[in-house]
């Protein structure tokens, strides 16, 4: 844990230390507020979300088991999930016209995943692969599209994405424990 | 990629990176939380994915975000604003009553470390109205619910309890069943409130209570 400042900070807040809480919204609220911002695409809804998400890591700080992973990680996927459930429960969210007007800010993002160590991995095993399903499992956690969402894009059917997907996620679990 | 079809156990298991992916919808996100609430195991292929899939948060660009800090934390600790207050009005006391006031802190403070297991009392949710009652009281980082009287909830339907910080949303807590219910949590400040609803069995599908909301009890209201 020593080499994961956010993991202590976390551990810290679990005992009710209220300045390492300061200090972990100081140190982690830019990289949240851009998960929320890029599922939610709305700034004031994003807004209200960090709030939310903050009170929960305070709340369920010690759940954390730095064993498992990494902080940020775990502060990440607070954030990912209350947008999710948020996105899920907008009453335009059967038929999410969000989807064709904003665009993926895409041929960055592969580059960005290959400077991080730990990212490396991911990318080569996103490698094996194909290609569109990769592109499925990708767009999907990074902007929180529905199966929904991801049949319409790539135009097939709900099964055939379903199919893709869950057969993508075990051969990326395979790769990725190797 | 064949085309063999998938066991249980690997059903099991994209459905758990589905449901973190975030791709499901309605009834069967809802479904997948809830049964994460119900199956420790599969709560566990949950938390595995979610850091599995930690690699990708590269690609999750840095955005300046507001200074929030002071609103989460009116939210979050609401008594602190209360107690520097009441300490203002009250500055004028003279010195040895303040001397007094820190002896007990000691004292309170030596208490809490010597005896570190009592169970402290937080608050207790019953009404008049309804047949069902419970206390929840403090040990360490943990809090404890137990019934004090009636029955657990009827066949097909569960207590949850829910947490509610000031002018915030309910977090869930836990589900009550016929034993005692150990969650891993501080004491919540005071001006908090503990709610209990009635849910399908399993718990509440949403996130928030659905059910008739059957007690609640504010934080540091009945000490």
């Amino acid at each position: 844990m020593s080499d994961d400042p956010i993991a202590i900070l976390i551990a810290k807040c679990a005992s009710a230390d209220r300045s390492a809480f300061r200090t972990l919204y100081r140190d982690s609220s830019a990289k949240l507020m851009g998960v929320l911002f890029r599922i939610l695409k709305e700034r004031a809804e994003a807004e209200d979300a960090l709030q939310e998400v903050y009170t929960r890591v305070w709340l369920r700080a010690g759940r954390y088991d730095p064993i498992k992973g990494r902080g940020m990680t775990w502060l990440i996927a607070i954030a990912r999930n209350l947008a999710i459930d948020r996105l899920r429960a907008r009453p335009d969210a059967a038929n999410d016209s969000a989807l064709d007007t904003v665009a993926d800010p895409a041929p960055g993002v592969e580059s960005r995943l290959i400077a991080k160590g730990e990212a490396r991995r991911m990318v080569d095993c996103f490698a094996t692969l194909d290609p569109e399903r990769a592109e499925a499992v990708k767009s999907a956690y990074l902007n929180g599209l529905s199966y929904q969402d991801l049949a319409a894009r790539h135009a097939v059917p709900l099964n055939t994405m379903r199919t893709w997907l869950r057969r993508s996620l075990l051969k990326l679990k395979e790769c990725l424990e190797k | 990629m064949t085309g063999t079809p998938l066991s249980p156990k690997e059903i099991d298991d994209s459905l758990a990176g589905e449901y973190v992916l975030g791709v499901l919808i309605g009834a069967e996100r809802a479904e997948a939380e809830n049964r994460a609430k119900r199956d420790p195991g599969f709560a566990a292929l949950i938390s595995a994915w979610e850091f599995r899939l930690g690699g990708l948060n590269a690609g999750y660009r840095e955005m300046t975000a507001p200074n929030l800090f002071p609103a989460i934390e009116a939210r979050l600790f609401p008594s602190a604003a209360r107690a520097q207050s009441w300490h203002g009005r009250r500055n004028r006391l003279t010195s040895w009553f303040s001397g007094a006031v820190v002896a007990a802190a000691l004292v309170a403070v030596v208490v809490a470390f010597v005896i570190p297991l009592r169970i402290q009392h937080v608050a207790t949710l019953a009404s008049e109205t309804s047949t069902v009652g419970y206390e929840v009281g403090q040990f360490g980082q943990h809090l404890r619910v137990t019934r004090i009287v009636g029955a657990p909830a009827d066949p097909g339907l569960v207590h949850e309890l829910w947490l509610i910080p000031p002018g915030g949303s309910p977090v869930s807590l836990g589900l009550l069943e016929s034993a005692s219910l150990i969650i891993n949590q501080p004491a919540p400040a005071v001006g908090w409130t503990l709610a209990v609803s009635v849910e399908p069995a399993g718990g509440s599908t949403t996130g928030q209570p659905t059910g008739p909301v059957i007690l609640t009890a504010e934080v540091g209201a009945d000490t």
